[in-house]
């Protein structure tokens, strides 16, 4: 079976153009990119954080009101051996026609206006294999979805089963540098009809208003620490959204109350649940002349335990130069109950239309929370990226 | 006889005067108004091609399959790029307003994050689309009333009769103090425009060739903005314009948009 997704990924990777733009004839899209990074470390003992090449192929079939897509990676990784090989990313077929589109496979659901931030956007888990030092899509993980729309012009209601769920890939081998230790994680639930994922949203598009409400059974993907032992539990999630262009703003605000959460418990006896709040308020300000500018800040209350209150924000600038052709970028994550960051700063090069070049820093640091374990995981990091 | 003679030379003479009258009395807006409501159909498709082209002739380019559709004096518009592979998927959703100081609505959907993103409405318009020498506010389209505009003179243009007209924007944080464009009077096109830096010096000239008829609807085929200071420039062909075609309104929404072409 391997061998013949194999095949057909390299069938795959040899560009060729959109055939045939008649509707009730097969109609076939490729892309991707081939793209080698390589990360060292900034300090003793100066290793190699990362250093992979993969090619990943996208394809897109299409006839009449169906189609298929599948998205893989063929990769060699140096540094975390295991991973090297073929990855099957997204693979699912759809029907679409008049005002429903129904999708079924693996996919990834990404749903919330937050950046980079998880609030109502817990449907598809993150890949911490390499922290938070991958791209945005890569840290996704696809589950094995249905998901069924309805769309009107100014709304979309979209309910989503998933059947078995997936949860947080945490790297617990300790010879990665990214590892968050060698902790015991329990067996992820039976795959039974009893946990299962399912829920829906309501979104609207307005003149100078987009919001959205959202409700999902589903678990704590992340696993929490309870008596020394990663665990799951089900919880549900009401949450709602909002985006607001005002002038050269754009203002979001993203809620979410999780409901049993499983809470983090150092003693012996059961899993403590509470419910948790969840607030996001964010502004993207893009103010001209290529500049765009983005600051975030999540605070999540805890009615547990003497209350826990934390707080989590972001920030983001990014500048577009020489038409375009470069772009200076920085990220951070900031915790702001213990005082970590992470920051990456980044310049992306493209030397054609093809190949771009890129290289950043990644910079950690704190003494207490998420960052913590990595405070001597600061890296330069170089990429190059030929897409087609 | 004579008399019926003389009076319809009268009447021509007068009714020649009127007319000369008429169009003196054009005003740069007249003329504006005229080249907005040119007939371009109720819906619109097109494929543009977007050569970028540096001092030293090396070329970049950038593909565009888009639909538009005109909902009385508003626009609605949907625009996926379909080359390089790197941006390939990407989708523009525009509501342009036509009224004076409501902002367009914009979504942009990016294909690597999976995810639609409301942007904002009015600032873009004053930036360059996607490296090129265009700004949005090129792109899209503009109310009349956004600039002042004053009829120069008329005079011949590569063969064509042209009014010149001279347009001023009304905000100050335009990018350009002044335009004026080489409007064709045959087909109510601009063929030639100058844009004035914010210190009156020439920033900008969009040159537009290849204007051709496509469904008894006058269609630029060609334009060419060169940036006069840095020498950048960037042509725009329209490939296999169409207009009046069927189109569903479900075209235009954000969950086509996320669906992709």
């Amino acid at each position: 079976m391997k061998r013949i997704l194999l095949v057909a990924l390299l069938g795959c990777l040899i560009p060729r153009p959109v055939t045939a733009q008649d509707e009730d004839s097969l109609r076939v899209g490729v892309k991707g990119f081939l793209d080698t990074y390589h990360a060292l470390r900034t300090e003793e003992p100066y290793d190699w954080m990362s250093s992979r090449t993969r090619v990943r192929g996208e394809v897109t079939l299409e006839k009449g009101d169906a189609g298929a897509f599948v998205s893989a990676n063929l990769m060699y990784n140096a540094t975390l051996k295991d991973l090297t090989g073929f990855q099957l990313r997204e693979a699912y077929g759809w029907w679409s026609h008049g005002h429903w589109d129904l999708r079924a496979g693996r996919q990834i659901i990404v749903w919330g206006v937050a950046d980079g931030l998880r609030l109502t956007d817990i449907i598809s888990p993150m890949d911490y294999t390499e922290f938070l030092a991958q791209d945005y899509d890569d840290i996704r993980i696809p589950v094995g979805a249905m998901r069924l729309r309805y769309s009107r012009n100014k709304w979309c209601l979209e309910a989503v089963a998933v059947p078995v769920p997936s949860f947080f890939e945490l790297p617990t081998d300790t010879t990665n540098p990214w590892s968050v230790g060698p902790i015991p994680i329990e067996v992820e639930p039976q795959h039974k009809l009893g946990n299962m994922e399912y829920g829906g949203r309501l979104s609207f598009f307005l003149s100078g208003v987009d919001f959205s409400f959202s409700a999902f059974r589903t678990w704590n993907k992340m696993p929490v620490l309870c008596s020394g032992m990663g665990i799951y539990r089900p919880m549900t999630m009401l949450g709602a959204d909002i985006s607001v262009p005002v002038g050269q703003f754009v203002i979001r605000g993203e809620a979410a109350e999780y409901l049993d959460e499983a809470q983090t418990f150092m003693g012996a006896g059961e899993v403590p649940t509470a419910n948790s709040t969840n607030v996001l308020v964010g502004l993207d300000w893009y103010a001209g002349n290529d500049w765009s500018l983005s600051v975030q800040y999540a605070h999540k209350y805890v009615a547990w335990d003497g209350q826990r209150n934390t707080g989590l924000a972001t920030f983001r600038v990014s500048k577009e130069l020489l038409n375009n052709t470069l772009t200076l970028q920085d990220f951070a994550y900031i915790d702001v109950t213990n005082g970590g960051t992470y920051n990456r700063l980044s310049a992306d090069y493209a030397i054609n239309d093809q190949l771009h070049a890129q290289m950043g820093y990644d910079w950690f640091h704190g003494d207490k929370g998420s960052f913590a374990i990595y405070k001597h995981n600061s890296e330069v990091w170089v990429k190059l990226k030929y897409s087609f | 006889m004579k008399k019926i003679v003389l009076f319809a030379a009268l009447f021509s003479i007068i009714n020649c005067q009127l007319s000369i009258c008429q169009a003196q009395q054009l005003t740069g807006r007249d003329i504006v108004q005229k080249v907005k409501n040119r007939p371009d159909g109720d819906t619109r498709y097109n494929e543009l091609e977007l050569t970028l082209m540096k001092k030293n002739g090396t070329t970049r380019q950038r593909k565009i399959t888009m639909w538009a559709v005109d909902e009385g004096k508003d626009t609605k518009k949907i625009m996926f790029f379909t080359y390089p592979g790197d941006v390939k998927g990407t989708g523009f959703l525009t509501y342009d307003y036509d009224q004076v100081g409501k902002e367009d609505d914009k979504w942009l959907y990016l294909p690597a994050m999976k995810k639609t993103r409301r942007i904002s409405g009015s600032s873009s318009k004053t930036d360059y689309f996607m490296g090129t020498d265009f700004t949005y506010d090129d792109m899209g389209s503009r109310n009349v009333d956004e600039d002042t505009h004053k009829l120069l003179r008329e005079e011949m243009k590569d063969g064509h009769k042209c009014w010149v007209v001279e347009s001023v924007p009304v905000d100050k944080r335009e990018i350009y103090s002044r335009k004026v464009s080489w409007i064709r009077q045959d087909c109510l096109t601009a063929i030639y425009v100058e844009y004035y830096d914010k210190l009156n010096k020439l920033h900008r000239v969009l040159t537009i060739s290849n204007v051709k008829e496509v469904q008894g609807f006058w269609t630029v085929h060609k334009m060419e903005m060169k940036n006069v200071q840095t020498e950048h420039s960037t042509i725009i062909t329209v490939k296999n314009p169409k207009y009046n075609i069927k189109v569903d309104k479900n075209l235009f929404t954000v969950a086509k948009l996320e669906k992709g072409l």
